[in-house]
């Protein structure tokens, strides 16, 4: 990470590739930033996509998401158009076999970029419409149709691509097909133009149409028809790690504020000095906090908690874009003409971070998908909530930072949780844990005073849940409104279980974890989107965070992560 | 107005459609080949620059006489009525709607509150000329805090000389490049206060070629075709009858005189809501999913419904205050400020919530559905400019305590007439705007005054009942909160729980006005209008935003919601108060 972080930072001097000017320039002109991509390539962030049993150095999904939200932070389109070939490998090793994943793993080793194509014009988010086909022929299959909206589609040589393998559709009637463009026979593919987009206006964002294209057998990854289940699984693990983008643009946000309201006179002060936009920036930190612990308890969860993915990682990747949606609203607003400006602060780089960080909401699944896809396992939720339990050693390892990881099974992933959510379901003991340090004075009064607040809202929450009738068809709007609430409850568990598994061992400069700042702002906002909770101790929070924010120096932000002795990433059986 | 009147007659008479009405002359906005539809509008953003085939035709209509009280030659007689005229320009195109002619308008309601006859008299001349002002305040280093504005006017040393000196920069000033005249926020005296600054109205053919250059263009990603400029004065002389008003008093003047614009701005950005809602009705008409019609499943409509809402609650609050400008016009400061800081901030949510319902389809500059991407970012600019929500709370909160104590409990609600749209008005009296309302709120008053009075009945009267009692009691919160707060608690250095209370009662005078307009409407010829529902949904709306846990819209309320929305939609009539006919949507 340190030595990643010094390749940017010198390609960020002298107008380098990540230089503020550079990505205004490329912005302005949509190109493609394939000199950020060249130094990303030389240190080699490709590795990581590839799991260490490949030969590749990914041990832990935190460490991707470390990397892709350390490329954010500076531009979003650059990680954008760079983390694509995560998600075009994920599935191999989900559902291929094991000379398809090491074929695979020798081509992202040597740099080629891999595209997942699973979106057409017209269908969008409904996979199972789909119109592009594949039919077997004597020694393969031919491939016609076309993947449109599709990330590097154009510039990728390899393609990971859904195609309808049963005319009559249905869950297994899809497959995934590994498209080596290279050796397909001229003319039987046609790359569509990029097309001109709102933000990440660099990227490829293209499409590409087959025509009778002629697919060796081994081209169907696992078997024909498991197409979709590989799909849905996949996901999982993909939503959850694309969450870091959103973190990378909290970070650049807050940057952005940190730096203009200290530098900024208004009524003979500091902007900074004003308890007004205190209470902005140290809302805005607790978003931007809220949004880290959930992904990295989502990320971990990944190894530790598998089976439970199809419900995490719904949550997490409708919860933190909209979290980190908000703070960037919340600081653009702070900066006021400047943050619209394209040439005149901070080389425009507010407005476009605000309209690349769009994408994350709508791409791998928009926020209205992951939704649906939690409402779909209400009952279990509500089932396993009131029997109460949970996987304890899973949800400890998800929390405990100084741990390292089992290595994914990915075997375990599962299309509907069985176990419910472990995270929600340890809120009462949470709490209870909260209250019994709070009584031997090792919790502050006003963070007792919350967890209790927020173990009351969590069953209001789980009440209504009980409430809640499925429907297949009609899934009725409140139960939207539902999920986004469940979706807080989450959030605020994360936090209670991140911070009672290493408060013990956070260093003593930590000013986050000091009186558990952090914790009592991250409920402070949990609390909001619950409609609970009291403004007094929100003010009290955030003016905290506020204060940890402006005392952060060089270029950095506060994160939960900086204090903590975590464990070095390596493989355990 | 001729579109369609035959098949759907005008359910209500908001505003007697002109012979020459404006709507019509922008045409059929999905034409491919209509130089005023979404294709060259959308061309005109590309290419960063203002549709020139629109300002054309707002000049043959002539919107500048909108601005221009009818004793000066104008049209001005309701601010409403202006304010719907600039929100059909903004439904074609923001940029367009707030380019044109919002610089023009701020410059004037200037000279019109301290100006004397000689410079009324020129502005209107200008104005009726189909020429530009701008209005020439901004400093990038100081913002919204106009009290620290650095640009200089000194006196001329020179005996006998009755002239000033202008130097300074004032940038990001839209139309300033294009503008004959200009009216310019310059420090007249050294203090620290709030009367070392006065306005100058400034003929720029008057001014020595030398005496000033214009700086480069600022280039902005909302509204980015707007004509912003800069301007730097270079030791230029003007004369000293260039003052507007009393030598000092810029900051009073522009405190008063911009309490129109503070509401004509978002009150006229209704508009790209009303176009965002459109545009995604359409999508969701034409998009399938899973097998069915997306305007067919429940979420969507939801979001839909919510934002048709959101436009009423828009449009209640705008136009019940721009009445109320007329009809009480020293008790303007704290709603205006109040209008500027809600409404704004609804319009922005509500355009991106409807953004996110198309998916991909938002994030694309091209096809179909590609006026949604400009409209969210043209929907940005109106939260922070001319005031930031900030400087909206600090306007208001210095006044909360005499409210409380005085205004809220009179019992007294604002005249019947505030809150009926359209309705006839007395001339406005720019003299008596007022910087204080001295505790007098009588729009304040009236949620407390009407929630006795409301009509029972129904099941639907109760819920609205149950919905007004929950806003008299926070208005009663409010109230304690306020009488109580200490001097210290007033200032820029307020805790920011103090600063909230500002938002709560923009709130709470929000819910208000739609109780007044729905009150008003019971005599009225609009059915919908007359029936509880979209009350209801407009208070549950407001008091999602009240830090209550979140209560979606109830089912029936937003089943007579969306089939409202639909008919409008399907006859091509605004989704505002007004459900004015518009051009033809689906040619």
């Amino acid at each position: 990470m340190a030595e990643l972080d010094r390749l940017m930072d010198a390609a960020a001097c002298h107008g380098g590739p990540f230089s503020p000017s550079y990505s205004a320039r490329l912005d302005r002109t949509e190109e493609f930033p394939a000199e950020a991509v060249r130094v990303l390539d030389e240190f080699g962030v490709h590795r990581y996509f590839v799991p260490a049993r490949f030969g590749g150095r990914q041990a832990e999904l935190p460490e991707v998401v470390d990397l892709l939200r350390a490329v954010a932070r500076r531009d979003l389109t650059v990680a954008i158009a760079y983390g694509k070939t995560f998600l075009g490998v994920t599935p191999v090793w989900a559902g291929g076999t094991s000379e398809q994943s090491a074929w695979l793993a020798r081509q992202v080793l040597e740099n080629a970029m891999v595209t997942w194509a699973l979106t057409e014009r017209g269908h969008g988010a409904d996979l199972m419409s789909g119109e592009v086909g594949a039919t077997r022929t004597a020694d393969g299959w031919q491939l016609d149709g076309a993947k449109w909206l599709i990330n590097n589609a154009t510039r990728a040589p390899l393609v990971l691509l859904l195609a309808r393998t049963d005319a009559g559709g249905g869950p297994r009637g899809f497959s995934l097909f590994l498209v080596d463009k290279r050796s397909l026979e001229p003319g039987s593919y046609t790359c569509l133009p990029k097309e001109p987009l709102h933000g990440i206006r660099g990227a490829d964002i293209s499409g590409i149409d087959f025509h009778e294209a002629k697919l060796p057998a081994d081209a169907v990854v696992n078997a024909a028809g498991t197409g979709f289940e590989i799909v849905l699984k996949s996901l999982q693990v993909t939503r959850t790690v694309c969450t870091a983008l959103s973190l990378g643009a909290a970070d650049h946000a807050l940057r952005l504020a940190a730096d203009f309201t200290q530098g900024r006179m208004v009524y003979g002060r500091r902007l900074s000095e004003l308890p007004g936009v205190r209470w902005v920036l140290g809302e805005a930190i607790a978003g931007a906090l809220l949004a880290e612990v959930v992904t990295v308890v989502a990320t971990r969860s990944i190894h530790t908690l598998t089976g439970e993915m199809s419900v995490i990682s719904a949550i997490v990747k409708a919860l933190v874009p909209e979290l980190v949606e908000d703070l960037i609203t919340a600081v653009g607003e702070l900066l006021g003409a400047r943050g619209q400006l394209i040439d005149e602060y901070a080389d425009g780089l507010f407005q476009k971070l605000d309209r690349d960080h769009r994408i994350v909401a709508i791409f791998d699944g928009s926020t209205t998908v992951n939704r649906n896809a939690l409402i779909n396992q209400f009952p279990v939720l509500d089932r396993r909530y009131r029997k109460g339990g949970y996987d304890e050693p899973g949800l400890n390892r998800a929390a405990d930072l100084t741990g390292s990881l089992p290595e994914l099974d990915t075997s375990a992933l599962t299309l509907l949780s069985k176990a419910g959510c472990s995270v929600v379901q340890s809120v009462p003991k949470a709490v209870a844990e909260i209250r019994r340090l709070g009584a031997q004075e090792a919790a502050p009064d006003s963070v007792v005073r919350q967890a209790r607040e927020f173990g009351e809202a969590v069953d209001g929450v789980l009440a209504e849940l009980a409430e809640h009738r499925p429907e297949r068809h009609d899934v009725p709007a409140g139960a939207f409104a539902l999920a986004q609430r469940y979706e807080a409850c989450f959030a605020g568990a994360a936090c209670l279980r991140l911070w009672l598994h290493n408060v013990g061992v956070a260093t003593d400069r930590a000013t986050l974890w000091r009186d558990a700042t952090w914790l009592s702002g991250c409920l402070a906002r949990v609390l909001a989107l619950l409609g609970a909770g009291q403004e007094a101790d929100a003010a009290r929070a955030y003016e905290s965070l506020a204060e940890v924010l402006l005392a952060t120096e060089g270029g950095a932000v506060p994160s939960i992560l900086t204090d903590v002795p975590t464990a070095e990433p390596r493989v355990r059986a | 107005m001729t579109t369609g009147a035959g098949r759907n007659p005008p359910r209500r008479g908001v505003f007697p459609p002109l012979p020459d009405d404006l709507e019509h002359r922008l045409g059929l906005p999905m034409a491919e080949d209509n130089p005023l539809g979404f294709t060259a509008v959308l061309a005109a953003d590309e290419l960063a620059e203002v549709l020139e085939a629109g300002e054309r035709v707002l000049d043959d209509y002539g919107l500048n006489a909108e601005f221009v009280p009818a004793g000066h030659g104008g049209r001005l007689s309701g601010l409403d009525r202006m304010v719907y005229v600039l929100r059909t320009a903004c439904r074609r195109d923001p940029v367009l709607g707030l380019g044109y002619g919002m610089s023009s308008l701020m410059a004037a309601v200037n000279v019109w509150t301290s100006g004397s006859r000689r410079q009324q008299e020129r502005v209107a001349e200008l104005l009726l000329g189909n020429r530009k002002l701008a209005c020439a305040f901004h400093e990038l280093e100081h913002g919204n805090d106009l009290a620290r504005a650095e640009f200089v006017a000194t006196p001329s040393g020179a005996p006998g000389a009755d002239s000033f000196v202008l130097s300074g920069r004032k940038q990001v000033i839209g139309n300033v490049e294009r503008a004959d005249a200009i009216v310019l926020f310059a420090r007249t005296g050294q203090g620290p206060g709030s009367r070392s600054h006065s306005l100058l109205l400034l003929d720029m053919a008057t001014l020595p070629r030398d005496g000033y250059r214009y700086l480069p263009r600022f280039h902005t990603s909302g509204l980015r075709g707007m004509a912003l400029g800069g301007i730097e004065f270079l030791n230029c002389p003007v004369p000293a009858s260039s003052v507007v008003g009393v030598e000092g008093h810029a900051l009073e003047t522009a405190l008063r005189a911009f309490q129109i614009t503070k509401v004509a701005l978002p009150g006229s950005s209704a508009g790209i809501l009303d176009t965002a809602l459109r545009t995604a009705v359409r999508f969701t008409l034409g998009r399938r999913l899973y097998g069915r019609k997306v305007a067919d499943l429940p979420y969507p409509r939801g979001i839909l419904g919510d934002a048709f809402a959101d436009l009423l609650v828009s449009d209640c609050f705008a136009m019940s205050v721009t009445r109320a400008l007329h009809v009480l016009p020293g008790e303007g400061s704290t709603p205006t400020a109040a209008v500027k800081l809600l409404v704004p901030t609804v319009l922005v949510e509500a355009t991106k919530r409807l953004s996110a319902l198309l998916g991909a389809q938002f994030y694309l500059r091209s096809g179909e559905y590609s006026m949604m991407q400009k409209l969210v970012r043209d929907s940005q600019p109106s939260a922070f400019v001319h005031a930031s929500r900030s400087a909206c709370r600090m306007s208001i909160l210095p006044q909360l305590p005499l409210l409380a104590r005085r205004g809220w409990s009179s019992g007294v609600p604002a005249p019947a007439q505030v809150f009926r749209p359209g309705g006839s008005l007395p001339p406005l009296r720019f003299e008596e705007l007022s910087l204080s309302s001295r505790g007098q709120d009588h729009l304040g008053a009236s949620l407390l005054a009407l929630a006795g009075k409301l009509p029972g009945g129904s099941a639907a009267h109760r819920e609205v009942q149950s919905l007004v009692d929950l806003f008299a009691g926070e208005w009663s919160r409010l109230s304690e909160a306020c009488s109580g707060l200490p001097p210290r608690e007033l200032t820029v250095t307020a805790s920011p729980l103090s600063y909230r209370l500002a938002d709560r009662y923009a709130l709470l005078l929000a819910a208000g006005c739609c109780v007044g307009v729905w009150l008003e409407s019971q005599d009225g010829a609009d059915p919908f209008l007359r029936h509880p529902s979209w009350l209801i949904a407009v208070l549950t709306r407001l008091a999602a935003r009240l830090g209550r846990p979140r209560q979606a819209i109830p089912d029936h309320v937003q089943s007579h919601l969306f089939g409202e929305l639909l008919r409008r939609y399907h006859d091509s009539r605004a989704f505002d108060l007004s459900g004015q006919q518009l051009m033809e949507w689906h040619p």
